[in-house]
């Protein structure tokens, strides 16, 4: 298991001692209303970082509104989000779907005193309260490194097969900050750490388990030598166990998969999937709702809030410590 | 409008008995020259695909496309949800219809069989949960179907936006049921080993879409049912005034555009061993594009099914051949849908031809 946690302890303890002061007093002045605009709602990540937000929320006496769009479109996201503003919640927690397509309908927010707070995703470079740029005025980003997350999935993998052989990833469609930084430091590690292993072209199945199969026995019908493969989200992953499945090659083509939803888990027990990297969705949500209840309270709070990974496999899977970290249905 | 004759000719059964006379519009065309090659235009595609891609794998890599079962295989598995979606669409669109909710009708019908599995486990058994799994699952997709055909039969709602609206409940019905998420099938490898598993290398499911692939053929052209949705494609009016019972018709269509995508989905839940409610979402418009491709007219009154089986696997190669030849991944889309312009092209040239209806 790897865990990273640079910067929780110390949020942790300033969290910790803002609301441990200021609950009681101000439960009774007013109960704050804090929205959750996930970047989909059909989602096993942003369901799991909802509970996260709801147990912060109902530890805090905090009314948690949790609202958005079935898919991860900006197009459909930003009416959920004036419709939210319109509500004048007291913080907005958002996961944005698009760096720059969600800049100025959060600046509405931000115009009108609401306090942002992004989680999951960011806009602009991520980087905020710097006093440069057009996108700096939301008060903090709390998510996984999604970078760092695609550089574990690229050693689960390059372990996993020995250090040599030809692999491909996976992916939804280009354009998506998380999964794109995924794709990106995967290809990263694998040119860093193992020169002999071969990064076939990326694959794009717009989320589609059926699509990414084909994908996987057609990259395997033209590369005989396919060794590996990373799904960067749940269907990626999904449907490219089925394609091993299918191709007849369960073992000799390795899977690792992002994100841990309990089918994802399912096929590591059945051997379907090899590794699942699993992010701390819970986490995000738990911090995302302190860290707004602290501001609203008058404490300072950082401006990034880096939650961890959990790799997951056969050998630690049934392990209590480890289930913990099953996204949640 | 005019004689049964010609109506009865379409089968050598000539199954039915005391039907009525669908208009001679639609039989008349169909034994032109231009539309006999516009019946063949997706299967002569198929070939010339088929036949670009060896090449390149001979000249590229010194491979082989077609010659390789295994490339069959992986083909014909991609195939199987996009065609069973296009079987119930290639009724619809022939009877001047569309359905635009199979997507999610397959969505829900996938988490319907992945829970209903999951309870009836325990008590029934693997197999017996099994066929309970896939009867709900395709029972529940019959719903939205019958009120998909009500909506457009008696309420008289247009059918792109009847089941636009039903497209959003049964997404909606579904994600709710899945609760957000997707649902693991548990405790029951016979389900999985359904969906994965293969006769003398023949996977199950594509079987199970080639025998029901074959009985849609057989509902369309030899059957009273068949008959009449060509008649009320070809010209509503007339179908009414030669007495076909138009409500009961389209209401019975519908339902079975809806159980063909919840076979689609309980499918779907067996391959993947869990049903997720945007199983579907991806497939709607290469159902559409299969059809159309497989030389079926938008304006309804022509279609056939063998045409929409090479449409959908005209699909089904371009996607798989472009990967396999590896070229750039965005290509695929691009190819799929010049195939579908050039698709609609020949099929409003054949009406210029042919004097039909032309959309201008």
């Amino acid at each position: 298991m790897q865990r990273r946690s640079i910067l929780k302890a110390a949020v942790i303890g300033t969290i910790a001692l803002g609301t441990g002061i200021s609950v009681p007093a101000v439960a009774q002045d007013k109960k704050f209303t804090i929205a959750l605009i996930p970047g989909l709602t059909t989602d096993a990540f942003y369901i799991t970082m909802h509970k996260g937000a709801q147990a912060a929320a109902d530890a805090l006496g905090v009314e948690l509104m949790f609202q958005g769009a079935p898919e991860f479109n900006p197009t459909l996201q930003v009416p959920v989000l004036d419709a939210v503003i319109a509500r004048n919640p007291d913080a907005i927690l958002i996961a944005p779907t698009d760096t720059n397509q969600l800049i100025e309908p959060l600046r509405k927010a931000h115009d009108a005193g609401i306090p942002i707070i992004t989680v999951d995703t960011f806009i602009g470079n991520g980087q905020y309260q710097t006093g440069g740029g057009e996108a700096d005025f939301p008060l903090a980003y709390i998510a996984s490194d999604n970078i760092l997350g695609g550089r574990m999935a690229a050693r689960a993998l390059g372990e996993a097969i020995g250090g040599e052989g030809k692999v491909y990833v996976s992916n939804v469609k280009p354009g998506i900050s998380t999964t794109d930084q995924r794709e990106e430091g995967f290809k990263l590690e694998m040119k860093e750490k193992y020169p002999n292993i071969e990064v076939l072209e990326t694959q794009f199945n717009q989320n589609d388990a059926n699509n990414a199969a084909s994908q996987l026995q057609a990259m395997f019908a033209r590369n005989s030598d396919l060794k590996g493969v990373f799904g960067a989200n749940l269907f990626s992953a999904l449907g490219a166990a089925n394609g091993v499945q299918q191709a007849g090659q369960s073992g000799n083509i390795k899977v690792v998969a992002f994100d841990a939803p309990k089918s994802i888990v399912d096929n590591i027990n059945s051997g379907l999937v090899d590794v699942a990297i699993a992010q701390h969705p819970a986490e995000i949500g738990y911090f995302g709702v302190v860290s707004a209840f602290a501001h609203l309270t008058g404490q300072s709070i950082p401006t990034l809030i880096g939650t961890g990974f959990t790799v997951i496999d056969k050998s630690n899977v049934s392990d209590p410590e480890i289930a913990k970290y099953v996204y949640s249905d | 409008m005019s004689s049964t004759e010609d109506v009865q000719k379409t089968g050598p059964q000539a199954a039915p008995r005391d039907h009525v006379a669908p208009p001679a519009d639609h039989s008349e065309r169909a034994k032109t020259l231009v539309q006999r090659i516009a019946d063949l235009r997706a299967w002569l595609f198929l070939a010339a695909l088929v036949l670009a891609f060896e090449i390149w794998a001979r000249y590229d890599f010194d491979g082989t496309f077609i010659l390789n079962p295994y490339n069959l295989q992986s083909i014909a598995i991609f195939a199987v949800a996009p065609l069973l979606l296009a079987s119930g669409q290639t009724f619809v669109i022939i009877s001047g219809g569309i359905d635009l909710s199979l997507g999610f009708i397959m969505g829900l019908a996938a988490v319907v069989a992945a829970h209903v599995v999951n309870w009836t486990t325990p008590s029934l058994g693997m197999p017996l949960a099994v066929l309970a799994g896939a009867l709900a699952g395709v029972a529940i997709a019959g719903v939205p179907g019958l009120i998909n055909g009500l909506l457009v039969a008696r309420l008289r709602v247009p059918p792109f936006i009847g089941t636009l609206g039903m497209f959003g409940v049964a997404r909606g019905v579904a994600f709710l049921l899945a609760g957000g998420t997707v649902v693991p099938v548990q405790g029951n490898s016979f389900f999985s080993t359904l969906g994965n598993g293969r006769f003398h290398g023949v996977p199950y499911i594509v079987i199970v879409t080639i025998v029901f692939v074959l009985l849609m053929h057989y509902l369309l052209t030899q059957t009273r049912f068949g008959q009449h949705n060509y008649a009320i494609g070809a010209n509503v009016q007339a179908a009414r005034r030669a007495g076909i019972n138009i409500k009961s018709h389209l209401t019975r269509l519908y339902v079975l555009s809806g159980i063909c995508a919840g076979l689609a989905g309980v499918l779907y839940s067996a391959r993947f061993n869990a049903g997720a409610a945007q199983a579907g979402e991806p497939l709607l418009l290469d159902s559409v594009a299969a059809v159309v491709i497989g030389g079926a007219s938008l304006f309804g009154g022509s279609g056939t099914i063998f045409g929409t089986v090479a449409g959908a696997l005209v699909i089904a190669v371009i996607q798989y051949g472009l990967v396999f030849i590896n070229v750039e991944p965005f290509w695929q889309f691009i190819s799929v849908g010049v195939v579908i312009i050039i698709s609609v092209l020949i099929d409003q040239a054949q009406r210029r031809f042919s004097g039909g209806r032309v959309d201008e």
